[in-house]
Protein backbone atom coordinates (compact mmCIF):
# COMPACT_ATOMS: atom_id res chain seq x y z
CA UNK A 1 0.00 0.00 0.00
CA UNK A 2 2.79 2.35 0.96
CA UNK A 3 4.62 1.52 -2.22
CA UNK A 4 1.52 2.33 -4.25
CA UNK A 5 1.16 5.66 -2.49
CA UNK A 6 4.78 6.52 -3.23
CA UNK A 7 4.28 5.54 -6.83
CA UNK A 8 1.21 7.75 -7.10
CA UNK A 9 3.09 10.63 -5.56
CA UNK A 10 6.01 10.19 -7.94
CA UNK A 11 3.67 9.96 -10.89
CA UNK A 12 1.77 13.08 -9.81
CA UNK A 13 5.01 14.96 -9.36
CA UNK A 14 6.21 13.80 -12.74
CA UNK A 15 2.97 14.88 -14.34
CA UNK A 16 3.42 18.31 -12.79
CA UNK A 17 6.86 18.66 -14.36
CA UNK A 18 5.64 17.48 -17.73
CA UNK A 19 2.64 19.81 -17.76
CA UNK A 20 4.82 22.68 -16.59
CA UNK A 21 7.18 21.99 -19.47
CA UNK A 22 4.27 22.03 -21.88
CA UNK A 23 2.64 25.14 -20.45
CA UNK A 24 5.61 27.45 -20.73
CA UNK A 25 7.00 29.07 -22.66
CA UNK A 26 4.14 29.65 -25.05
CA UNK A 27 5.36 30.27 -28.59
CA UNK A 28 4.15 33.31 -30.51
CA UNK A 29 4.93 34.63 -33.99
CA UNK A 30 5.45 38.36 -34.37
CA UNK A 31 5.39 40.19 -37.70
CA UNK A 32 7.69 43.09 -38.51
CA UNK A 33 8.28 45.08 -41.70
CA UNK A 34 12.07 45.05 -41.59
CA UNK A 35 12.58 48.14 -43.78
CA UNK A 36 12.52 50.76 -41.06
CA UNK A 37 15.96 51.26 -39.51
CA UNK A 38 16.92 51.52 -36.72
CA UNK A 39 13.67 50.07 -35.36
CA UNK A 40 13.54 46.98 -37.55
CA UNK A 41 15.68 46.09 -40.54
CA UNK A 42 17.61 43.25 -42.11
CA UNK A 43 21.35 43.33 -41.36
CA UNK A 44 24.24 42.11 -43.52
CA UNK A 45 23.68 38.57 -42.21
CA UNK A 46 20.05 38.58 -43.40
CA UNK A 47 18.86 38.65 -39.80
CA UNK A 48 16.04 40.88 -38.63
CA UNK A 49 17.51 43.28 -36.07
CA UNK A 50 16.68 46.61 -34.52
CA UNK A 51 15.29 48.24 -31.41
CA UNK A 52 11.82 46.71 -31.80
CA UNK A 53 13.28 43.24 -32.25
CA UNK A 54 15.49 43.49 -29.15
CA UNK A 55 12.64 45.05 -27.20
CA UNK A 56 10.16 42.35 -28.22
CA UNK A 57 12.66 39.63 -27.33
CA UNK A 58 13.12 41.16 -23.88
CA UNK A 59 9.37 41.55 -23.36
CA UNK A 60 8.75 37.95 -24.40
CA UNK A 61 11.42 36.75 -21.99
CA UNK A 62 9.82 38.65 -19.11
CA UNK A 63 6.35 37.45 -20.07
CA UNK A 64 7.41 33.84 -20.45
CA UNK A 65 6.79 33.71 -24.19
CA UNK A 66 8.90 32.25 -26.94
CA UNK A 67 9.01 34.57 -29.92
CA UNK A 68 9.70 34.01 -33.62
CA UNK A 69 9.86 36.97 -35.99
CA UNK A 70 8.32 37.05 -39.44
CA UNK A 71 9.43 39.67 -41.94
CA UNK A 72 6.21 40.96 -43.50
CA UNK A 73 5.53 43.74 -46.01
CA UNK A 74 3.96 46.76 -44.33
CA UNK A 75 1.09 47.01 -46.81
CA UNK A 76 -1.22 44.30 -45.52
CA UNK A 77 0.59 43.68 -42.23
CA UNK A 78 -2.63 44.47 -40.31
CA UNK A 79 -4.69 42.11 -42.49
CA UNK A 80 -2.29 39.31 -41.52
CA UNK A 81 -2.81 39.70 -37.79
CA UNK A 82 -6.55 39.77 -38.37
CA UNK A 83 -6.35 36.58 -40.42
CA UNK A 84 -4.28 34.92 -37.69
CA UNK A 85 -1.13 34.48 -39.79
CA UNK A 86 0.82 35.73 -36.79
CA UNK A 87 -0.05 36.64 -33.22
CA UNK A 88 1.28 40.18 -32.98
CA UNK A 89 2.98 43.02 -34.87
CA UNK A 90 5.95 44.99 -33.59
CA UNK A 91 6.84 47.32 -36.42
CA UNK A 92 6.98 50.92 -35.21
CA UNK A 93 3.19 50.96 -35.18
CA UNK A 94 1.83 54.26 -33.89
CA UNK A 95 -1.23 53.90 -31.71
CA UNK A 96 -4.05 55.81 -33.45
CA UNK A 97 -7.79 55.85 -32.72
CA UNK A 98 -8.53 54.41 -36.21
CA UNK A 99 -6.20 51.50 -35.63
CA UNK A 100 -7.47 50.98 -32.08
CA UNK A 101 -10.97 50.59 -33.45
CA UNK A 102 -9.82 47.59 -35.49
CA UNK A 103 -7.00 46.05 -33.44
CA UNK A 104 -5.89 45.80 -29.85
CA UNK A 105 -2.72 47.52 -28.70
CA UNK A 106 -0.42 47.00 -25.75
CA UNK A 107 0.62 49.94 -23.61
CA UNK A 108 2.90 52.37 -25.47
CA UNK A 109 6.61 51.57 -25.33
CA UNK A 110 8.35 54.38 -27.25
CA UNK A 111 7.46 58.03 -27.94
CA UNK A 112 8.43 59.45 -31.33
CA UNK A 113 7.26 62.03 -33.85
CA UNK A 114 7.06 62.63 -37.60
CA UNK A 115 9.76 64.72 -39.21
CA UNK A 116 10.46 66.15 -42.66
CA UNK A 117 13.56 65.29 -44.67
CA UNK A 118 14.42 67.40 -47.73
CA UNK A 119 17.29 67.82 -50.20
CA UNK A 120 20.09 70.09 -48.92
CA UNK A 121 19.13 72.93 -51.28
CA UNK A 122 15.52 73.13 -50.07
CA UNK A 123 14.66 76.29 -48.08
CA UNK A 124 11.27 75.19 -46.74
CA UNK A 125 11.15 73.83 -43.22
CA UNK A 126 7.68 72.35 -42.97
CA UNK A 127 5.25 70.42 -45.17
CA UNK A 128 3.18 73.54 -45.91
CA UNK A 129 6.30 75.20 -47.38
CA UNK A 130 6.39 72.60 -50.13
CA UNK A 131 3.05 73.52 -51.69
CA UNK A 132 2.63 72.39 -55.29
CA UNK A 133 5.34 69.77 -54.84
CA UNK A 134 5.30 66.04 -54.19
CA UNK A 135 6.14 64.60 -50.80
CA UNK A 136 6.79 60.92 -50.29
CA UNK A 137 5.89 58.63 -47.41
CA UNK A 138 5.40 54.94 -46.83
CA UNK A 139 1.88 53.72 -47.66
CA UNK A 140 -0.49 53.57 -44.70
CA UNK A 141 1.89 55.21 -42.22
CA UNK A 142 1.15 58.14 -39.93
CA UNK A 143 3.69 60.08 -42.03
CA UNK A 144 1.51 59.62 -45.11
CA UNK A 145 -1.54 60.71 -43.14
CA UNK A 146 0.25 63.90 -42.01
CA UNK A 147 1.15 64.82 -45.60
CA UNK A 148 -2.43 64.18 -46.70
CA UNK A 149 -3.69 66.68 -44.12
CA UNK A 150 -1.87 69.57 -45.78
CA UNK A 151 -3.77 71.01 -48.73
CA UNK A 152 -1.83 71.81 -51.90
CA UNK A 153 0.85 69.17 -51.36
CA UNK A 154 0.74 65.98 -53.38
CA UNK A 155 1.30 62.79 -51.41
CA UNK A 156 3.19 59.99 -53.10
CA UNK A 157 3.06 56.67 -51.30
CA UNK A 158 5.77 54.03 -51.42
CA UNK A 159 5.88 50.39 -50.36
CA UNK A 160 9.08 51.04 -48.43
CA UNK A 161 10.40 54.29 -47.04
CA UNK A 162 13.80 53.53 -48.61
CA UNK A 163 12.23 53.78 -52.07
CA UNK A 164 10.94 57.24 -51.17
CA UNK A 165 14.44 58.38 -50.18
CA UNK A 166 15.84 56.91 -53.41
CA UNK A 167 13.21 58.82 -55.40
CA UNK A 168 14.14 62.01 -53.58
CA UNK A 169 17.79 61.39 -54.47
CA UNK A 170 16.66 61.08 -58.11
CA UNK A 171 14.86 64.42 -57.81
CA UNK A 172 11.36 63.07 -58.32
CA UNK A 173 9.98 64.26 -54.98
CA UNK A 174 10.71 67.30 -52.83
CA UNK A 175 10.52 65.75 -49.38
CA UNK A 176 9.97 62.62 -47.31
CA UNK A 177 8.02 62.40 -44.06
CA UNK A 178 8.69 59.52 -41.68
CA UNK A 179 9.37 58.69 -38.03
CA UNK A 180 12.25 60.70 -36.59
CA UNK A 181 14.58 57.76 -35.76
CA UNK A 182 14.25 56.43 -39.32
CA UNK A 183 14.76 59.91 -40.76
CA UNK A 184 17.96 60.22 -38.76
CA UNK A 185 19.21 56.88 -40.06
CA UNK A 186 18.54 57.75 -43.69
CA UNK A 187 19.42 61.44 -43.74
CA UNK A 188 22.37 61.51 -41.38
CA UNK A 189 23.86 58.04 -41.14
CA UNK A 190 23.66 56.53 -44.63
CA UNK A 191 26.73 57.47 -46.63
CA UNK A 192 24.85 57.78 -49.93
CA UNK A 193 22.34 60.24 -48.52
CA UNK A 194 24.06 62.23 -45.78
CA UNK A 195 25.62 64.60 -48.33
CA UNK A 196 22.31 65.10 -50.16
CA UNK A 197 19.61 65.36 -47.51
CA UNK A 198 18.93 67.28 -44.33
CA UNK A 199 16.33 67.08 -41.59
CA UNK A 200 14.38 70.30 -41.17
CA UNK A 201 12.49 71.57 -38.17
CA UNK A 202 11.56 69.48 -35.16
CA UNK A 203 9.31 66.46 -35.10
CA UNK A 204 5.77 67.83 -35.44
CA UNK A 205 3.66 65.04 -34.00
CA UNK A 206 3.58 63.25 -30.67
CA UNK A 207 3.08 59.55 -31.24
CA UNK A 208 3.61 56.35 -29.30
CA UNK A 209 4.40 52.90 -30.60
CA UNK A 210 2.44 49.91 -29.37
CA UNK A 211 2.45 46.19 -30.10
CA UNK A 212 -0.58 45.14 -32.17
CA UNK A 213 -2.62 42.00 -31.55
CA UNK A 214 -5.89 40.73 -32.99
CA UNK A 215 -8.99 42.42 -31.62
CA UNK A 216 -10.26 40.56 -28.60
CA UNK A 217 -7.04 38.71 -27.74
CA UNK A 218 -7.04 40.14 -24.22
CA UNK A 219 -4.90 37.34 -22.83
CA UNK A 220 -1.95 38.12 -25.08
CA UNK A 221 -2.30 41.87 -24.49
CA UNK A 222 -2.18 41.27 -20.74
CA UNK A 223 0.87 39.02 -21.05
CA UNK A 224 2.71 41.51 -23.25
CA UNK A 225 1.80 44.43 -20.98
CA UNK A 226 3.21 42.48 -18.05
CA UNK A 227 6.39 41.93 -20.07
CA UNK A 228 6.62 45.60 -21.09
CA UNK A 229 6.19 46.70 -17.46
CA UNK A 230 8.96 44.35 -16.35
CA UNK A 231 11.30 45.52 -19.12
CA UNK A 232 10.67 49.15 -18.22
CA UNK A 233 11.15 48.46 -14.52
CA UNK A 234 14.50 46.82 -15.19
CA UNK A 235 15.42 49.75 -17.48
CA UNK A 236 16.22 47.34 -20.30
CA UNK A 237 14.44 49.71 -22.71
CA UNK A 238 16.79 52.53 -21.68
CA UNK A 239 19.80 50.36 -22.52
CA UNK A 240 18.25 49.39 -25.84
CA UNK A 241 17.58 53.02 -26.74
CA UNK A 242 21.24 53.74 -26.12
CA UNK A 243 22.27 50.71 -28.19
CA UNK A 244 20.16 51.79 -31.18
CA UNK A 245 20.86 55.51 -30.68
CA UNK A 246 17.32 56.64 -30.04
CA UNK A 247 16.77 59.92 -28.30
CA UNK B 1 6.26 24.66 -91.44
CA UNK B 2 2.99 25.50 -93.12
CA UNK B 3 1.38 28.94 -92.89
CA UNK B 4 -1.57 27.46 -91.06
CA UNK B 5 0.56 26.10 -88.22
CA UNK B 6 2.30 29.45 -87.74
CA UNK B 7 -0.98 31.24 -87.43
CA UNK B 8 -2.03 28.92 -84.67
CA UNK B 9 1.15 29.46 -82.75
CA UNK B 10 0.85 33.24 -82.59
CA UNK B 11 -2.84 33.10 -81.75
CA UNK B 12 -2.06 32.02 -78.20
CA UNK B 13 -1.68 34.75 -75.61
CA UNK B 14 -2.03 35.31 -71.91
CA UNK B 15 -4.61 38.05 -72.35
CA UNK B 16 -8.32 37.65 -71.76
CA UNK B 17 -10.04 35.42 -74.31
CA UNK B 18 -11.41 37.49 -77.17
CA UNK B 19 -14.95 36.46 -78.02
CA UNK B 20 -15.73 35.74 -81.65
CA UNK B 21 -19.22 35.41 -83.01
CA UNK B 22 -18.54 31.81 -83.98
CA UNK B 23 -17.53 30.90 -80.42
CA UNK B 24 -20.88 30.66 -78.66
CA UNK B 25 -19.65 29.24 -75.38
CA UNK B 26 -17.09 31.98 -74.84
CA UNK B 27 -19.56 34.63 -75.92
CA UNK B 28 -22.02 33.64 -73.23
CA UNK B 29 -19.23 33.40 -70.65
CA UNK B 30 -18.22 36.93 -71.62
CA UNK B 31 -21.73 38.23 -71.03
CA UNK B 32 -22.08 36.49 -67.69
CA UNK B 33 -18.70 37.76 -66.50
CA UNK B 34 -19.14 41.31 -67.78
CA UNK B 35 -22.66 41.97 -66.60
CA UNK B 36 -22.09 39.85 -63.50
CA UNK B 37 -19.14 42.06 -62.50
CA UNK B 38 -21.09 45.27 -63.09
CA UNK B 39 -24.07 43.85 -61.23
CA UNK B 40 -21.91 42.75 -58.29
CA UNK B 41 -20.36 46.20 -57.91
CA UNK B 42 -23.79 47.86 -58.16
CA UNK B 43 -25.20 45.49 -55.54
CA UNK B 44 -22.26 45.99 -53.15
CA UNK B 45 -22.50 49.78 -53.43
CA UNK B 46 -26.24 49.68 -52.91
CA UNK B 47 -26.18 47.30 -49.95
CA UNK B 48 -23.10 48.67 -48.17
CA UNK B 49 -22.19 52.22 -49.28
CA UNK B 50 -19.58 52.21 -46.54
CA UNK B 51 -17.01 51.03 -47.56
CA UNK B 52 -17.91 50.13 -51.16
CA UNK B 53 -19.11 53.53 -52.37
CA UNK B 54 -16.16 55.19 -50.63
CA UNK B 55 -13.76 52.83 -52.40
CA UNK B 56 -15.40 53.58 -55.76
CA UNK B 57 -15.09 57.30 -55.10
CA UNK B 58 -11.43 56.96 -54.16
CA UNK B 59 -10.09 55.11 -57.22
CA UNK B 60 -11.22 56.92 -60.44
CA UNK B 61 -8.01 58.93 -60.89
CA UNK B 62 -6.20 55.61 -60.50
CA UNK B 63 -8.22 54.18 -63.39
CA UNK B 64 -7.21 57.20 -65.49
CA UNK B 65 -3.55 56.55 -64.70
CA UNK B 66 -3.93 52.86 -65.54
CA UNK B 67 -5.34 53.84 -68.96
CA UNK B 68 -2.62 56.41 -69.47
CA UNK B 69 0.12 53.88 -68.75
CA UNK B 70 -1.52 51.15 -70.85
CA UNK B 71 -2.24 53.30 -73.91
CA UNK B 72 1.12 55.05 -73.79
CA UNK B 73 2.94 51.76 -73.40
CA UNK B 74 1.05 49.89 -76.12
CA UNK B 75 1.61 52.66 -78.70
CA UNK B 76 5.29 52.84 -77.90
CA UNK B 77 5.51 49.03 -77.81
CA UNK B 78 3.93 48.76 -81.29
CA UNK B 79 6.57 51.15 -82.69
CA UNK B 80 9.37 49.28 -80.93
CA UNK B 81 7.82 45.97 -81.97
CA UNK B 82 7.61 46.94 -85.62
CA UNK B 83 11.25 47.99 -85.70
CA UNK B 84 12.31 44.91 -83.75
CA UNK B 85 10.24 42.57 -85.93
CA UNK B 86 11.74 44.01 -89.10
CA UNK B 87 15.15 43.73 -87.48
CA UNK B 88 14.60 40.09 -86.63
CA UNK B 89 13.94 39.18 -90.29
CA UNK B 90 16.49 41.64 -91.70
CA UNK B 91 19.45 40.33 -93.68
CA UNK B 92 21.50 43.20 -92.31
CA UNK B 93 23.60 41.41 -89.72
CA UNK B 94 24.00 44.35 -87.36
CA UNK B 95 20.32 45.33 -87.36
CA UNK B 96 19.32 41.69 -86.95
CA UNK B 97 21.85 41.15 -84.18
CA UNK B 98 20.72 44.17 -82.16
CA UNK B 99 17.04 43.25 -82.50
CA UNK B 100 17.66 39.62 -81.54
CA UNK B 101 19.80 40.59 -78.57
CA UNK B 102 17.12 42.98 -77.36
CA UNK B 103 14.44 40.29 -77.58
CA UNK B 104 16.59 37.72 -75.80
CA UNK B 105 17.59 40.03 -72.97
CA UNK B 106 14.12 41.42 -72.33
CA UNK B 107 12.38 38.08 -72.50
CA UNK B 108 14.80 36.72 -69.94
CA UNK B 109 14.06 39.33 -67.28
CA UNK B 110 10.84 39.42 -65.26
CA UNK B 111 8.72 42.49 -65.93
CA UNK B 112 8.72 43.50 -62.28
CA UNK B 113 12.52 43.55 -62.22
CA UNK B 114 12.58 45.54 -65.46
CA UNK B 115 10.22 48.13 -64.03
CA UNK B 116 12.38 48.59 -60.94
CA UNK B 117 15.53 48.63 -63.03
CA UNK B 118 14.37 51.15 -65.63
CA UNK B 119 12.77 53.36 -62.99
CA UNK B 120 15.84 53.64 -60.80
CA UNK B 121 18.37 53.46 -63.64
CA UNK B 122 16.62 56.29 -65.49
CA UNK B 123 16.46 58.19 -62.20
CA UNK B 124 20.24 58.28 -61.91
CA UNK B 125 20.69 59.59 -65.47
CA UNK B 126 17.79 61.90 -66.22
CA UNK B 127 14.86 63.33 -64.34
CA UNK B 128 11.83 61.57 -65.76
CA UNK B 129 8.39 61.71 -64.18
CA UNK B 130 7.37 58.44 -62.56
CA UNK B 131 4.54 57.83 -64.99
CA UNK B 132 6.78 58.27 -68.02
CA UNK B 133 9.32 55.84 -66.55
CA UNK B 134 6.49 53.38 -66.06
CA UNK B 135 5.36 53.77 -69.67
CA UNK B 136 8.92 53.34 -70.95
CA UNK B 137 9.49 50.26 -68.79
CA UNK B 138 6.27 48.60 -69.94
CA UNK B 139 6.92 49.51 -73.59
CA UNK B 140 10.49 48.22 -73.55
CA UNK B 141 9.25 44.91 -72.21
CA UNK B 142 6.22 44.53 -74.42
CA UNK B 143 8.15 45.81 -77.47
CA UNK B 144 10.18 42.60 -77.37
CA UNK B 145 7.09 40.40 -77.36
CA UNK B 146 5.50 42.60 -79.99
CA UNK B 147 8.64 42.21 -82.11
CA UNK B 148 8.13 38.46 -82.11
CA UNK B 149 4.49 38.88 -83.06
CA UNK B 150 5.45 41.15 -85.97
CA UNK B 151 8.16 38.75 -87.10
CA UNK B 152 5.81 35.77 -87.00
CA UNK B 153 3.13 37.78 -88.80
CA UNK B 154 5.46 38.78 -91.62
CA UNK B 155 6.83 35.27 -91.93
CA UNK B 156 3.30 33.91 -92.19
CA UNK B 157 2.75 35.70 -95.50
CA UNK B 158 3.31 33.27 -98.36
CA UNK B 159 6.66 33.60 -100.09
CA UNK B 160 4.90 33.91 -103.46
CA UNK B 161 3.56 37.31 -102.46
CA UNK B 162 7.02 38.70 -102.06
CA UNK B 163 8.29 37.03 -105.20
CA UNK B 164 5.33 38.35 -107.21
CA UNK B 165 5.85 41.89 -105.92
CA UNK B 166 9.56 41.78 -106.70
CA UNK B 167 8.88 40.43 -110.18
CA UNK B 168 6.50 43.37 -110.75
CA UNK B 169 9.49 45.61 -110.29
CA UNK B 170 8.92 46.73 -106.69
CA UNK B 171 12.00 47.08 -104.53
CA UNK B 172 12.38 45.43 -101.13
CA UNK B 173 11.01 48.37 -99.18
CA UNK B 174 8.00 48.86 -101.45
CA UNK B 175 7.24 45.15 -101.21
CA UNK B 176 7.30 45.33 -97.43
CA UNK B 177 5.17 48.46 -97.13
CA UNK B 178 2.62 47.85 -99.90
CA UNK B 179 2.36 44.06 -100.07
CA UNK B 180 3.62 42.22 -97.00
CA UNK B 181 2.73 44.51 -94.06
CA UNK B 182 -0.92 45.19 -95.06
CA UNK B 183 -1.51 41.45 -95.16
CA UNK B 184 0.53 40.80 -92.05
CA UNK B 185 -1.54 43.31 -90.08
CA UNK B 186 -4.57 41.02 -90.29
CA UNK B 187 -2.54 38.14 -88.88
CA UNK B 188 -0.89 40.34 -86.27
CA UNK B 189 -4.00 42.07 -84.98
CA UNK B 190 -5.38 39.27 -82.76
CA UNK B 191 -2.10 38.68 -80.90
CA UNK B 192 -1.59 42.46 -80.60
CA UNK B 193 -5.04 42.63 -79.04
CA UNK B 194 -3.99 39.91 -76.63
CA UNK B 195 -0.80 41.80 -75.82
CA UNK B 196 -2.83 44.92 -75.16
CA UNK B 197 -5.00 43.16 -72.62
CA UNK B 198 -2.04 41.43 -71.02
CA UNK B 199 -0.36 44.84 -70.79
CA UNK B 200 -3.44 46.36 -69.22
CA UNK B 201 -3.31 43.72 -66.51
CA UNK B 202 0.46 43.93 -66.09
CA UNK B 203 0.19 47.70 -65.71
CA UNK B 204 -0.84 46.96 -62.12
CA UNK B 205 2.85 46.18 -61.53
CA UNK B 206 3.74 49.86 -61.86
CA UNK B 207 2.05 50.49 -58.51
CA UNK B 208 5.31 49.20 -57.06
CA UNK B 209 7.17 52.33 -58.23
CA UNK B 210 4.63 54.60 -56.57
CA UNK B 211 2.70 55.39 -59.74
CA UNK B 212 -0.81 56.10 -58.49
CA UNK B 213 -2.64 53.60 -60.72
CA UNK B 214 -5.81 51.71 -59.93
CA UNK B 215 -4.12 49.10 -57.76
CA UNK B 216 -2.05 51.70 -55.87
CA UNK B 217 -5.14 53.79 -55.12
CA UNK B 218 -6.85 50.67 -53.83
CA UNK B 219 -3.87 49.81 -51.65
CA UNK B 220 -3.79 53.34 -50.28
CA UNK B 221 -7.45 53.12 -49.40
CA UNK B 222 -7.09 49.71 -47.79
CA UNK B 223 -3.99 50.69 -45.83
CA UNK B 224 -5.83 53.45 -44.00
CA UNK B 225 -9.30 51.96 -43.68
CA UNK B 226 -8.10 48.36 -43.10
CA UNK B 227 -10.85 47.10 -45.42
CA UNK B 228 -8.49 44.91 -47.41
CA UNK B 229 -10.99 42.28 -48.51
CA UNK B 230 -13.61 44.79 -49.60
CA UNK B 231 -11.12 47.01 -51.42
CA UNK B 232 -9.46 44.23 -53.39
CA UNK B 233 -12.88 42.84 -54.32
CA UNK B 234 -13.73 46.17 -55.95
CA UNK B 235 -10.30 46.50 -57.58
CA UNK B 236 -10.52 43.00 -59.06
CA UNK B 237 -14.02 43.65 -60.41
CA UNK B 238 -12.97 46.96 -61.98
CA UNK B 239 -10.01 45.30 -63.72
CA UNK B 240 -12.32 42.53 -64.91
CA UNK B 241 -14.83 44.98 -66.36
CA UNK B 242 -12.10 46.96 -68.13
CA UNK B 243 -10.39 43.91 -69.65
CA UNK B 244 -13.66 42.34 -70.74
CA UNK B 245 -14.76 45.63 -72.29
CA UNK B 246 -11.56 45.90 -74.31
CA UNK B 247 -11.56 42.26 -75.31
CA UNK B 248 -14.99 42.87 -76.80
CA UNK B 249 -13.81 45.93 -78.70
CA UNK B 250 -10.81 44.05 -80.02
CA UNK B 251 -13.08 41.18 -81.05
CA UNK B 252 -15.25 43.57 -83.06
CA UNK B 253 -12.20 45.20 -84.63
CA UNK B 254 -10.88 41.83 -85.64
CA UNK B 255 -14.14 40.87 -87.31
CA UNK B 256 -14.13 44.12 -89.28
CA UNK B 257 -10.64 43.40 -90.55
CA UNK B 258 -11.41 39.81 -91.45
CA UNK B 259 -14.61 40.81 -93.33
CA UNK B 260 -12.73 42.67 -96.08
CA UNK B 261 -10.31 39.79 -96.58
Amino acid sequence: MKALRTLTAVLALGLCFVSAAFAAPKAITVASDATWPPMEFVDANKKIVGFDIDFMTAVAKEAGLQVTFKNTAWDGIFAGVEAGQYDAIISSVTITPERQAKYDFTNPYVQIGQILVVPKAEKGTKIADLKGKKIGAQIGTTGAMEVKKVAGVELKTYDEVGLAFEDMAAGRIAGVVCDEPTAITYALQKKEYSSKFKIVGKSFTKEAYGIVVKKGNKELVAQLNKGIAAVQKKKIDVQLKKKWQLK
Amino acid sequence: MSTEAKKQIIDVGDGAAIPRKSDRGLFTAWRIAFFGAIGTIAYLVWSRPDPYLNILKFVPDGIAVTFQVTLGAILLAIVIGLITGLGRISKNRFFNGVASLYVEVIRGIPLLVQIFYIYYALGTIVKVPAILSAIIAMAVCYGAYMGEVVRAGIESIAKGQREAALSLGMNGRQTMIHVILPQAVKVILPPVGNEFIALLKDSSLVSIIAVADLLRRGREYASESFTYFETYTVIALIYLIITLFFSKIIGVMEERVSVNK
